[in-house]
């Protein structure tokens, strides 16, 4: 092989290394840009933060709706489990609580036309323990966020999802 | 000396040149799932079976979306004639029962975020728009409030895009999107016409 090929060669093989790497790295890059947003930079890991109402000036997260009510509890599991629950909207308008992994993959959506009474989960790593009879979802990574969405589509509804919202808890498993 | 600069200058291009390639993919929505009547979603969004360039798109474009299980997402950026959507003018959207328990119509700017207007009106949703007497609801997309319809404001929008969502939608509606009854979009008139 000539240089001249060696050097197409390589040229070729960096590129697509460079062209998946970019594209493997970026939903990490950005959910870790998400997370430092959502908890003060880091100030508020296992607990719940509660959104203002979505606005033209929402700039935390691509594409929020102005119809939901948003909370967000970034989670980090490395000192063991958490206990996450929400409780329901007046009137049962839509709530869910989804789980994001560090990869930005949705890796659990539960809501509460399944759990009208309100949602409740442990959430773990594969090799942590549960406590028995408890609702599990099982994350992939030690990191990631809890989103709490609520229907909310006008000002008023708003004012009443929020009083409900505060109930919610992302916390360390007792005992 | 030289020749090691040579491969190093190389594959650093290479590399340049490749991540460069890959930022365009995700730039320009070259992975977008399927169309649908005008309107593009993909199945895997969300989803633990995304495909890296699907997953890289949807954390660039739509980060924190919910699966189907959940959610759909839907967007387009042109009318039903398949002229690109202008700030200036003004299109009904119009369709009939949606296999959801909610959905909305929302506008974003090229950002990826919402209209910098003031107009209160960034989209409509189903508790707004209600079926007429032909069991179709409808909406405006206009930058000025139209008289006595849901609106969603396209002021200050620039080459934006509109995103429906149909939440918690049926079992068939996840297994099937062409099954879905995809609103539609049509240009009434441009640049202030009556």
């Amino acid at each position: 092989m000539t240089r001249n090929l060696k050097l197409l060669a390589l040229f070729v093989g960096a590129a697509v290394i460079g062209h998946v790497g970019l594209v493997m790295a970026v939903p990490h890059a950005l959910m870790k840009v998400a997370m430092n947003r959502m908890s003060g930079d880091g100030a508020r890991i296992n607990q719940f933060s509660f959104g203002p109402r979505t606005t033209k000036d929402s700039r935390g997260v691509v594409r929020p709706s102005p119809d939901l009510a948003y909370s967000s509890c970034v989670y980090d599991l490395s000192k063991g489990p958490l206990l996450v629950s929400a409780a329901p909207s007046p009137n049962q308008g839509y709530v869910s609580l989804s789980v994001f992994a560090a990869n930005t993959d949705n890796i659990a959506a539960l809501d509460t036309t399944q759990y009208p009474k309100g949602i409740r989960f442990v959430l773990k790593r594969e090799d942590q323990v549960a406590p028995v009879g408890m609702q599990v979802v099982n994350s992939p990574s030690d990191k990631g966020i809890i989103l709490d969405r609520r229907l909310a589509p006008s000002a008023e509804l708003f004012a009443e999802v929020d009083q409900a919202r505060r109930a919610d808890s992302c916390a360390p498993v007792k005992g | 000396m030289s020749g090691k600069l040579a491969t190093a200058g190389v594959l650093l291009a290479g590399l340049a040149v490749g991540a460069a390639s890959g930022w365009y993919t995700l730039q320009h929505g070259m992975v977008q799932g399927d169309t649908y009547s005008g309107w593009s979603g993909s199945k895997v969004t969300g989803s633990v079976d995304a495909d890296p360039w699907t997953r890289a798109r949807v954390a660039v474009s739509g980060l924190l979306a919910l699966n189907k299980s959940q959610a759909i997402y839907f967007s387009r950026n042109t009318d039903d004639s398949g002229a690109r959507l202008r700030e200036d003018c003004r299109y009904r959207v119009t369709g009939g029962a949606m296999p959801a328990r909610w959905w909305s119509i929302t506008v974003y700017a090229a950002d990826n975020y919402l209209p910098l207007n003031d107009d209160d009106a960034l989209s409509f949703d189903q508790t707004e728009a209600q079926p007429t007497g032909k069991a179709e609801w409808t909406g405006i997309l206009s930058p000025k409030q139209p008289d006595g319809e849901p609106w969603a404001s396209t002021n200050k929008a620039g080459d934006y895009d509109i995103t429906l969502r149909l939440y918690q939608p049926t079992p068939q509606a996840q297994q099937d999107y062409d099954a879905i009854p995809m609103p539609k979009v049509t240009k009434l008139d441009c640049g202030g016409a009556a």
